[in-house]
């Protein structure tokens, strides 16, 4: 019998792409490849053989440089990817802030889309009516509120995005660099949620170029590179690792599909 | 299939709401907003009346209603699946941000398409009074048909949605297909306009059976056979059942293929 469970533990966890090189350059190509079968294609390993554990209440940041497989990560946690090896244990309920706006839908208005994200999530129409008051008051875009969302500012966007998936109360939070669109006054307004969170034993998993954040607010910190960690531990170790290994004279993406 | 009933019951706010928004921004924008749907069926019975009795001179009493018994169910299909095909590649932003179980979204396009059509069947009732055709006690059994119309709508769908993750000419050639059907389904016309020894030809069309009782309780005021109607039952399960399990299948892929 598990003792104290553990909202997120993973073991061996690989996401392999496949990259198409697509756009084929003549019409003769486009051709010969459709009847040959011929697409040209090579796998690439977004993360490799992750294993990672984070405890409740643990804020931990998650640091690295574009490509480096951050989102993949955030995003086989959250449940949108299913690894292709590997296994993932999530306990609780997940809130992803994954790129910009978590599922907003830009024909409908700020407060229709407080609801149907409530409802993506997992959450009844009835806890999502209760909630809206407190979302919108957190949100704090005026009258915007009853415009369609595709009118909003990014800044505005991620207001209320952080707003639906703070107050929804998940016990795992998953926040994807979203906040540096923000405002100073609303980053702080969203630090000072994420403390109280911490602070109530949920999860909070960080990614941010931000290394001021990383040392200022998590307990740990993971750095990763071409789908690996190649560290995990105290945030000042990664955020030293980060600034080393992201200088100019480093190459600094990784190779993208060669045919 | 337990998933399919399982799945849908737990996320039915969902599929509510995403019908909801369906609609919302198909009428969006038009001054009469929904009362196009109660509206549409109307003017295409002027239309039709215009056409095929005074243009054309169909012998059929009341041809509107005879044409339109079958084609606003066949409407239904045939918006359901258009609309259906894309659901999945058309809500990539949700699917890539959020976890979410991927049938709701087939399954709203179908629920937003029933709206539709149960509203129809006002204008429906509607004509039938202003032609002076007799309203049949049979238009009760409308239910039944209704449902193995809609058990038979979800299988194409869930099968249409999926391959357009793979294949995107597939939207492109639905609409090809569907425009083929509607020929090849007795629609516009009645088997009985056949010979008997090649209506048999007309039996391989699974629609038929699904779309069979509408006519015959609306138009004729009777009740399909009891074959005819298991017949209608057993395409439309066996419809759900690819379908669904062509989808079930790849679901958990869909979301690198958008």
């Amino acid at each position: 019998m598990a003792s104290e469970s553990v909202p997120i533990r993973l073991q061996g966890v690989t996401q392999r792409y496949r990259v198409i090189s697509e756009r084929p350059d003549t019409i003769r190509e486009l051709f010969s490849r459709f009847f040959r079968h011929k697409t040209s294609y090579h796998d690439f390993d977004a993360l490799k053989d992750i294993n990672l554990t984070v405890a409740r209440g643990e804020m931990l940041g998650i640091v690295g440089r574009n490509g480096s497989g951050k989102s993949t990560l955030l995003k086989i946690i959250a449940g949108v990817y299913r690894p292709t090896a590997g296994r993932v244990e999530v306990t609780g309920t997940v809130a992803p802030l994954i790129e910009l706006g978590a599922g907003f839908h830009h024909e409908l208005t700020g407060r229709e889309n407080i609801l149907l994200n409530g409802l993506l999530l997992g959450y009844s129409k009835r806890e999502m009516l209760g909630r809206q008051d407190r979302i919108i008051e957190f949100a704090d875009i005026g009258d915007f509120i009853d415009a369609p969302v595709k009118q909003y500012s990014s800044g505005m966007y991620t207001r209320l995005a952080f707003a639906v998936a703070t107050e929804v109360d998940p016990d795992i939070l998953v926040v994807d660099e979203i906040l540096a669109v923000g405002d100073m006054p609303f980053q702080a307004k969203c630090f000072e949620k994420l403390k109280r969170f911490r602070a109530a034993g949920k999860t909070i998993l960080l990614v941010t170029h931000s290394m001021d954040q990383v040392l200022k607010f998590c307990d740990r910190a993971v750095y990763l590179e071409r789908g690996q960690f190649l560290f995990d531990g105290e945030p000042e170790q990664a955020v030293q690792l980060y600034r080393d290994r992201a200088t100019p004279e480093e190459p600094v993406l990784i190779e993208v599909a060669s045919r | 299939m337990n998933e399919l009933v399982r799945e849908t019951y737990r996320y039915r706010e969902l599929i509510w709401a995403l019908a909801m928004k369906e609609l919302k921004i198909r009428y969006k924008r038009s001054v009469l907003g929904f009362l196009w749907a109660l509206l549409n069926p109307m003017l295409l019975m002027l239309v039709l009346s215009v056409v095929f009795s005074t243009i054309m001179k169909i012998n059929i009493p009341h041809y509107a209603i005879f044409l339109l018994s079958v084609l606003l169910p066949w409407t239904f299909f045939s918006q359901s699946l258009s609309y259906a095909v894309e659901s999945i590649v058309g809500n990539a932003d949700l699917i890539k941000k959020v976890r979410v179980a991927k049938l709701v979204f087939p399954v709203a396009a179908v629920a937003s398409n029933m709206i539709n059509l149960l509203l129809s069947i006002i204008p429906l009732a509607l004509i039938v009074v202003l032609m002076g055709h007799p309203f049949h006690l049979t238009w009760i059994y409308l239910p039944v048909p209704l449902l193995a119309l809609t058990i038979f709508t979800l299988g194409a769908t869930f099968f249409f949605a999926a391959a357009n993750v793979y294949y995107r000419d597939v939207a492109h050639i639905l609409q090809i297909v569907l425009q083929a059907w509607f020929y090849i389904t007795p629609i516009i016309y009645s088997i009985d306009f056949f010979p008997e020894k090649y209506r048999w030809i007309f039996k391989l069309n699974p629609i038929q059976f699904v779309l069979n009782g509408f006519r015959l309780s609306v138009y004729y005021g009777l009740l399909p056979t009891p074959e005819s109607i298991f017949a209608s039952f057993l395409c439309a399960f066996i419809a759900l059942f690819i379908g669904f399990a062509v989808f079930r299948r790849h679901q958990n892929d869909f979301v690198f293929y958008v």
